[in-house]
């Protein structure tokens, strides 16, 4: 049985950051991303669940610090209606920040037509996008009865679990077709950096832990046939152009499936054909569609019940 | 009359008008409007989808001469020259434009920072003249700023506006829905009521 990952964020010095990295590999760890600012580094990784002391031995060692990411590989679509600066960056922006602290992915997306009440509405092309991603989180206003009567036709056509923020401390079971209601984030036109802001921040935060945990339990239920985290370390070894991708996450890795940061007409043969075990291609077990985002390639791995074999 | 001496917000649920005046005092002072505006009064109703705000503002603000911001005396001896020295940087791309204006780009000529030289035709005239020239007008950028302040404070949606500057009375209203004039007609009602000043009461 494969080993049980944890996911952990490192931050400390770059000095001597290599040996964490050894150690992960020697362990049969994963990194995520690596994130290199000035003399610091940020490491995301997961760490079989055996050897985390080690991990944190040697992090204390190289005076860093590390704290579980229970987000850690998971991409969240944090959507606003709209970009102008009504939504932005304040509060919109501080909640993917606080997501991307607990280790997410996250993925900022303004709604061509999302503002209003009777006018507000989103397109196909943007529903799909969303679908793409593990969460979609809702950043919306200071108004109760926007929030209950008008926004929720924003969630039509999202299959994936909903979370959304407001203004009104209001139930959940109040807003019609989210998972999830926060409260105490609404729209704000400063920076949120005031106790009570960051609290809720800190909430909000927690709140969609519990929804990943959720989603992590029913896919334990019937597993993936690969762990994403595997197609990763597959792709960095077979598909050496991955490197020359500028972008700040070239592999973005999901709950139950990886984009992969390259153009989909000239990789997508070479993703589909990536060897994973002997005679086990990656065709096999997932399926390999080209994204809404960009032209880039979206691997979503099938179930052990679909394809009969788990790696 | 004191800087926002009214400063009240009113919804159905005091929560919302709490978080409203915090969005409106951020909004006012990232455009350095706080100490322009005397009195304000909002309705929010979202239920209707309206947004209502009368403004009183604190009479205008004087115009800026060269004088209020520059020592302006006569330049080196012997040569036809006015000596500019400033005392505040904030109207230089207004000044130099101005004396670019009137006296041609060879003959003004900024030394440093803070110094200007311009060679005239009459030296007692023209330093008169300089030290009189009219830099700056607060209240042409205070309109739009006002209008700014009107447009990113409204709820996005509400894109049907009318708004009206009478002297230093302000009134703007906006809705998603087409304009009923008695919304206007409460726009001015209120603006009625902060004219009465302490009758009506503070909540800043």
């Amino acid at each position: 049985m494969a080993a049980v990952l944890e996911p952990y964020i490192y931050e400390g010095g770059i000095h001597r950051h290599t040996l964490l990295l050894e150690l992960l590999e020697d362990m049969g760890g994963y990194l995520i991303q690596k994130t290199p600012a000035a003399t610091e580094v940020t490491l995301v990784m997961l760490v079989p669940r055996d050897d985390v002391h080690l991990i944190e031995q040697l992090a204390k060692e190289l005076l860093g610090k590390i704290s579980r990411a229970p987000l850690t590989g998971t991409e969240i679509a944090v959507v606003s209606p709209t970009l102008a600066s009504h939504h932005l960056p304040h509060s919109a922006c501080d909640i993917a920040e606080f997501l991307r602290r607990g280790g997410a992915n996250t993925t900022m997306i303004g709604l061509a037509r999302g503002m209003g009440r009777r006018v507000a509405l989103s397109a196909d092309y943007e529903r799909k996008l969303i679908n793409e991603h593990d969460i979609a989180l809702f950043s919306f206003g200071t108004f109760r009865d926007c929030i209950i009567n008008k926004k929720p036709k924003l969630f039509e056509g999202i299959k994936i679990p909903i979370v959304a923020t407001g203004g009104p401390d209001i139930k959940t079971e109040e807003v019609p077709g989210a998972d999830m209601y926060i409260g105490n984030i609404g729209r704000i036109s400063h920076r949120l950096r005031h106790s009570d802001e960051l609290e809720a921040l800190d909430v909000m935060s927690e709140k969609v832990g519990l929804i990943v945990e959720k989603i992590r339990e029913d896919i334990a239920r019937d597993p993936l046939a690969v762990m994403p985290a595997r197609i990763m370390k597959e792709v960095q070894e077979q598909i050496p152009e991955i490197e020359s991708a500028y972008t700040p996450a070239p592999l973005t890795l999901q709950l139950d499936g990886i984009r992969i940061k390259l153009p989909y007409a000239d990789f997508h043969k070479k993703v589909e054909e990536l060897e994973l075990q002997d005679n086990i291609r990656l065709a096999d077990v997932a399926t390999v569609t080209p994204s809404k985002m960009k032209n880039y390639i979206l691997v979503k791995v099938k179930r052990k019940s679909e394809v009969g074999i788990e790696i | 009359m004191e800087p926002l001496e009214i400063f009240k917000v009113e919804t159905k649920i005091p929560e919302e008008a709490e978080a409203y005046k915090s969005i409106l005092s951020d909004v006012m002072s990232d455009l350095a409007l706080a100490n322009a505006i005397g009195r304000i009064y909002v309705i929010i109703t979202p239920e209707d989808s309206l947004f209502q705000m009368a403004i009183i503002l604190r009479g205008s603000p004087p115009l800026v001469k060269t004088s209020d911001f520059a020592d302006v005396n006569i330049g080196a001896l012997g040569k036809n020259e006015i000596q500019l020295v400033l005392r505040d940087e904030k109207y230089l791309p207004d000044l130099l434009e101005k004396l670019w204006a009137k006296y041609g780009r060879g003959k003004v000529i900024q030394q440093d920072r803070k110094t200007i030289n311009v060679s005239v035709g009459n030296i007692d005239s023209d330093i008169e003249i300089i030290k009189e020239m009219i830099i700056f007008d607060p209240k042409r950028t205070l309109l739009s700023r006002l209008v700014e302040m009107a447009i990113r404070g409204t709820p996005e949606g509400f894109r049907v506006r009318h708004h009206s500057l009478n002297d230093n009375e302000f009134i703007f209203v906006a809705s998603e829905d087409a304009m009923k004039p008695e919304w206007v007609q409460q726009g001015h009602q209120m603006l009625e009521k902060i004219k009465g000043g302490e009758a009506f009461g503070s909540s800043a």
